[in-house]
C-alpha cells in the first residue's frame, strides 16, 4: 500500500446523556463512535457504509475536525490533528475538505455562487490573492461542469445535482488533498447521481485527491472505492479491498446488508439468498455486551456476549492466502458469498 | 381490472405560471397484482396516486382530465361523501415518511382504532381489540403493551408497520404505497418489503408501489410503468424492462446503476435534468436529454407504441402478463441497443 496519508486510531466519540438541570449528573452516554482505526493511502477511496446511526457521519465530521473526539488519535502525514489548535490547526483544514450529503441546506442561500466558493479563500488568503480569487471560482465551476457565467447568481436557481457541484466546486477551492464525503449523492435523483459520481472520479484522477466516501448505498461505495469498511453501532466490523468485502463476506452483519440489498435484476431474485435480519440496531445508548451484533445475529453463542471480537483476520483464515482472509470482527467468521457473480449482461452496448 | 386510471391529466396554478404535473397518464391494477410506478422527483407518479385517492389538494392542484376507474366506478364522479367511504374502506395508501404521518399527540391504539370506530361505527373497546390483532398481524412485539405507546416511542420500521397495519385494517382491495420503505434502513427495507407481499398475497389485494428505487421493484413488481414528465414512457411486465428496455430513459436509468464489470469505467450517466413542468419541452419531453433523439421526436409527442415482436423480446411466460408498451418512436432500434 502506498503511504498513508490519514491514520485514525481508537477513534471514540461519546455523548453524554445528562439529568437535573441546576445539578447535572451524567447517567449514561451515547456511544456514537466506539474504537474506530482505519489508514487511508494517498489517491486511494475508503468506503464506508452502515445503516442510519452507525456512526459514520459522526466519523466524517471528527475527521474535519468539526467534532472533537472524546479519545483516539487521527494522524494526518503523522501528525495528531486532534490536538492542534490555532494556525496550526488551520493550515490542516485546508488540506482535509468535506462536500455535505444534502445540497439543499448546505448552500447559504442569500450568498451568490461566487461568494460560496470564494469564501474559502477569506479564511485563508494565502492560497489566492485577492485579484485573482474571481478566476479562480469560474476555473473551479468550469472543473465541475458549471457554467462560468453562473457566478452571480443565487443556490435557488439551480437543481440538486448542481447544487451538489457547487458543494464539490466549494470543497476543492483550497485545493486540499483529502476530501470526506458524506452520502454526497443520496438526496440526488438516480439518473443524476451518476454524473456527480463521474464527476467525483474525474476529480480525483485531476488532483490527485483521497477520498473518504461515507454512504449507504452499497452499490454505489462498491463502484468508487478501492477498499471498504463496514460499520454497525460505532463500530468498524469488516474492511478490506472491495472485491474481499462484497465478494467473500466473513461477518455476518456484512453478509445480510449484502444479502438485503435490492438488485435490479430480477432474475437474480430466485438465485439469490436472502438474510433477514430480526429486529432494529440497539440503541447507541444502550450497546450490547461483548459483540454488538450478536443481538441480531443468527450465529450468536455464549462467548459472543462475553468477548468483544477484535478486527483483525479471523483465525480460520490466518494462514490461508486469499480473499476470505481479511479483518472480521466476529468469533465464527465463515465465508459465504450471498450475491450470485453477475452474468455479463447479453446486450453488448 | 380493479383500477383504471385513463388519460388523466392534473396541473397545479402557481404564481409563476401552470404546473403540468400529469399530463395523460394510463395505467392499471388488478387484484393480486403489483404494479410499480418508478420515476423521478417530478415526474408525477405520487400526484397521480394522489389523484386516485382523491387527497390532492385542491387548489392549487386540478384535475383537468380523464376518468378513474375504480371496481367499474369513475371516482371523479362521486361525491365527496361518498368518496370519503371508499377512501380507507376500499383504497388506502402507505406514506414514505411514517412519523410524519402518523399523529404525535395520539397512541398508535387510538390511531388504528378509529379506522374501525369512523367505518365500522364499532365501541372503543371492540376497536381497541382489533388494533392490537391489527399490530400482531404486521408482527409488532408485544402488541398488547405497546398500544397505548406514541409514534415516537417505536423505530422507524415498526412506524412503517403501523402504517401498513393502518392501511390494512378495513381489508382494502387496492392499496397504494408511495415510497414505503425510502426512508428505511437496508435490513430493515427487506423486513417491511417482505411483509407486504406476504399480506398482499394473503388478502389478495392490488397493490401500487411508487418508487425511485429500480433495485426494489425488480424485487417485488409484476408489472412496471416509467413514469416521466408526467407521462407513462414504459409499461411492461417486469422480466421485460430488465432484459430489454423499449424506452431510452428506462435504459438510462438500467445503466447508470453501478454494475461489476463496469468497475473503475465511467457510470452511464443520462445527460442534462430533468424538465421543469412549466416549460415542458415540445414533442417528446425526453428529447433533449435521449441520444437517439431526431427531428421528429422534438416536434410530435410520441403515442404508446404496443411492444411485440411475436415473442422475440419478451421473457419466457410474460406473454399473457399483459401487453408492453413504450412511448418512442424508436423502440425497435432501443430494443436492438
Amino acid at each position: 500500500m502506498a503511504e498513508a496519508i490519514l491514520e485514525v486510531s481508537g477513534l471514540v466519540k461519546h455523548y453524554p446523556l445528562t439529568r437535573g438541570i441546576l445539578f447535572k449528573k451524567q447517567i449514561g452516554a451515547v456511544r456514537a463512535v466506539d474504537g474506530v482505526d482505519f489508514e487511508l493511502a494517498a489517491g486511494e477511496t475508503l468506503g464506508i457504509v452502515g445503516e442510519s446511526g452507525c456512526g459514520k457521519s459522526t466519523v466524517a465530521r471528527m475527521l474535519v475536525n468539526l467534532e472533537k473526539p472524546t479519545d483516539g488519535t487521527i494522524k494526518y502525514k503523522g501528525e495528531d490533528i486532534t490536538k492542534l489548535s490555532g494556525r496550526a490547526l488551520k493550515a490542516v483544514r485546508r488540506n482535509i475538505q468535506m462536500v455535505f450529503q444534502d445540497p439543499y441546506t448546505s448552500l447559504n442561500p442569500r450568498m451568490t455562487v461566487g461568494d460560496i466558493i470564494g469564501e474559502p479563500y477569506e479564511i485563508h488568503p494565502e492560497v489566492a490573492p485577492k485579484g485573482d480569487r474571481r478566476r479562480r471560482v469560474q476555473d473551479l465551476l468550469d472543473v465541475v461542469g458549471l457554467n462560468p457565467e453562473y457566478i452571480n447568481r443565487y443556490p435557488h436557481q439551480f437543481s440538486g445535482g448542481q447544487r451538489q457541484r457547487i458543494g464539490i466546486a466549494r470543497g476543492l477551492a483550497l485545493r486540499p488533498e483529502i476530501i470526506v464525503a458524506d452520502e454526497p449523492v443520496s438526496a440526488l435523483d438516480v439518473s443524476v447521481q451518476a454524473q456527480v459520481i463521474n464527476l467525483m472520479e474525474r476529480l480525483q484522477d485531476e488532483f490527485d485527491l483521497s477520498y473518504v466516501f461515507i454512504a449507504h448505498d452499497l452499490s454505489i461505495v462498491r463502484h468508487i472505492s478501492d477498499r471498504v469498511g463496514v460499520m454497525y453501532l460505532g463500530r468498524i466490523v469488516e474492511t478490506g479491498r472491495d472485491a474481499e468485502i462484497y465478494d467473500h463476506p466473513t461477518h455476518p452483519y456484512t453478509q445480510a446488508l449484502l444479502s438485503a440489498v435490492p438488485v435490479p435484476d430480477p432474475e437474480a431474485r430466485e438465485r439469490r439468498e436472502r438474510i433477514i435480519l430480526a429486529g432494529d440496531v440497539p440503541s447507541p445508548a444502550n450497546i450490547p455486551s461483548g459483540c454488538r451484533f450478536r443481538t441480531r445475529c443468527w450465529k450468536a453463542q455464549e462467548r459472543c456476549a462475553r468477548e468483544v471480537p477484535p478486527l483483525a483476520v479471523p483465525e480460520e483464515f490466518r494462514f490461508v492466502e486469499g480473499p476470505a482472509a481479511h479483518d472480521s470482527a466476529c468469533h465464527f467468521a465463515e465465508e459465504k458469498r450471498v450475491v450470485p457473480p453477475e452474468e455479463p449482461p447479453e446486450q453488448a452496448t | 381490472m380493479l383500477l383504471e386510471v385513463r388519460d388523466l391529466h392534473v396541473e397545479f396554478r402557481t404564481r409563476d405560471g401552470v404546473a403540468k404535473a400529469v399530463n395523460g397518464v394510463d395505467y392499471g391494477v388488478d387484484e393480486g397484482e403489483t404494479l410499480a410506478v418508478l420515476g423521478e422527483s417530478g415526474s408525477g407518479k405520487s400526484v397521480t396516486a394522489q389523484a386516485v385517492m382523491g387527497i390532492l389538494d385542491m387548489p392549487p392542484g386540478r384535475i383537468t382530465g380523464g376518468e378513474i376507474l375504480f371496481q367499474g366506478r369513475d371516482l371523479l364522479k362521486l361525491k365527496e361523501d361518498e368518496r370519503r367511504k371508499v377512501r380507507g374502506a376500499e383504497m388506502a395508501m402507505i406514506f414514505q415518511d411514517a412519523l410524519s404521518s402518523l399523529n404525535p399527540v395520539l397512541s398508535v391504539g387510538d390511531q388504528l382504532g378509529e379506522m374501525f370506530t369512523v367505518h365500522r361505527g364499532m365501541s372503543r373497546k371492540d376497536a381497541r381489540a382489533k388494533a392490537i390483532e391489527l399490530m400482531d398481524r404486521v408482527r409488532i412485539p408485544a402488541a398488547a403493551d405497546r398500544v397505548r405507546d406514541y409514534p415516537h416511542q417505536f423505530s422507524g420500521g415498526m412506524r412503517q408497520r403501523i402504517m401498513i397495519a393502518m392501511a390494512l385494517a378495513l381489508e382494502p382491495a387496492l392499496i397504494i404505497a408511495d415510497e414505503p420503505t425510502t426512508a428505511l434502513d437496508v435490513t430493515v427495507q427487506a423486513q417491511v418489503m417482505d411483509l407486504l407481499a406476504e399480506l398482499q398475497r394473503e388478502l389478495d389485494m392490488g397493490l401500487i408501489l411508487i418508487t425511485h428505487d429500480l433495485g426494489v421493484v425488480a424485487d417485488v413488481a409484476d408489472r412496471i410503468a416509467v413514469m416521466y414528465a408526467g407521462r407513462i414512457v414504459e409499461s411492461a411486465p417486469v422480466h421485460d424492462i430488465y432484459k430489454a428496455p423499449a424506452h431510452p430513459y428506462t435504459k438510462g436509468l438500467l445503466e447508470s446503476i453501478p454494475r461489476l464489470d463496469q468497475k473503475g469505467q465511467e457510470l452511464y450517466a443520462i445527460k442534462g435534468l430533468p424538465p421543469n413542468l412549466m416549460h415542458i419541452p415540445p414533442g417528446c419531453a425526453f428529447n433533449p436529454r435521449c441520444p437517439m433523439a431526431q427531428d421528429i421526436c422534438r416536434t410530435e409527442v410520441p403515442p404508446l407504441f404496443e411492444v411485440d415482436r411475436e415473442g422475440v423480446d419478451r421473457a419466457a411466460g410474460d406473454q399473457e402478463a399483459g401487453v408492453r408498451t413504450s412511448a418512442c418512436f424508436f423502440w425497435r432500434e432501443c430494443l436492438d441497443g
